[in-house]
């Protein structure tokens, strides 16, 4: 049996890459950089956390089709269309939610794709129980649910081992735009944690949980990197 | 010939067939990505094992694969 000290001795570092508020073109463009870098071997594992610009992404098994409003409003919203290569529908993603992309190697953790999904799902289920909301998986839909609506949505995409793309939790969101496709290519009702709670949490609170959850779940020890060094300015 | 079949992904019993990255009759590199599968909202690529030629895809865009079941063969 391993003492503590040799567990603790084991906790990979892993970098946090905090962006702030980006917007999606140039987040979109940093994760498939830092993904090509770890496929190369030059960067450890790197979570990204960001609140984008109000953007609707389809994944490989979406469609258009699940936009339910006409173009000219997507425009007077300020709302991007984009298609991805991450697994999934259609999801939004906009102020108000905590999204992280995890650029991590699965062989380092286990090379099972459901236990990643698992570990994801559980950072936001183990961070909401510690803020006294109960919520769960639903079998054969991946995320994150309370009660009858989804709080949090996955999307992942692995190529060498590596992943990109992630999760996206829903802190206090623009409903109206969440009401404008028919999220994950399904009729369903999301909800936002600070609807559910007499405390407003901000997202620099959240994120600060999840990444803790995160740690503990993938074995980390986070440190603070700066994106700047991986920016272009033609992104 | 050589045989592409889908890898151990852990847990994962089954995936769709989401897209060729190559088309047959071209040509690949060893470790280039070759078809990308789908299960529990994450996308897969899978590899080539080996450089050659695309010769046959079994498991077309649509088609369900299983572990270690064959989805194409390099010649």
């Amino acid at each position: 049996m391993n003492s503590w000290l040799e567990l603790a001795e084991k906790k990979l570092e892993a970098v946090h890459l905090p962006l702030g508020r980006a917007e999606y073109a140039r987040t979109y463009h940093l994760q498939t950089r830092l993904h090509e870098l770890h496929c190369q071997g030059k960067i450890a594992d790197t979570v990204i956390t960001v609140e984008h610009e109000p953007v609707f992404t389809i994944g490989r098994s979406g469609s258009a089709s699940n936009v339910l409003v006409p173009l000219e409003v997507l425009e007077h919203e300020g709302i991007s269309v984009y298609e991805i290569e991450r697994g999934g529908n259609i999801t939004y993603h906009g102020p108000g939610q905590l999204v992280v992309y995890p650029i991590i190697d699965l062989r380092s953790q286990g090379r099972d794709l459901k236990r990643y999904i698992r570990n994801l799902e559980q950072s936001v289920i183990g961070f909401l129980a510690k803020v006294g909301i109960m919520a769960e998986r639903r079998a054969g839909f991946p995320g994150v649910w309370v009660g009858t609506r989804k709080i949090a949505s996955i999307g992942v995409y692995v190529k060498h081992w590596i992943t990109r793309h992630g999760l996206a939790l829903n802190v206090d969101i623009n409903k109206y735009h969440f009401g404008m496709i028919n999220p994950c290519g399904m009729n369903i009702e999301v909800v936002s944690l600070n609807e559910l709670t007499k405390e407003k949490y901000p997202l620099t609170k959240v994120r600060a949980g999840i990444l803790s959850e995160m740690e503990q779940l993938f074995g980390w020890r986070f440190v603070e990197g700066d994106a700047q060094q991986y920016w272009k300015e033609d992104w | 010939m050589t045989e592409v079949r889908l890898p151990d992904l852990g847990e994962i019993n089954e995936v769709t067939v989401v897209d060729w990255l190559r088309q047959e009759g071209e040509t690949v590199v060893a470790g280039e990505g070759l078809v990308e599968v789908e299960t529990e909202k994450t996308t897969f690529v899978v590899e080539a094992p080996q450089a050659g030629k695309l010769a046959l895809i079994v498991k077309r865009k649509g088609d369900k694969a299983q572990i270690n079941e064959l989805l194409a063969r390099i010649s």
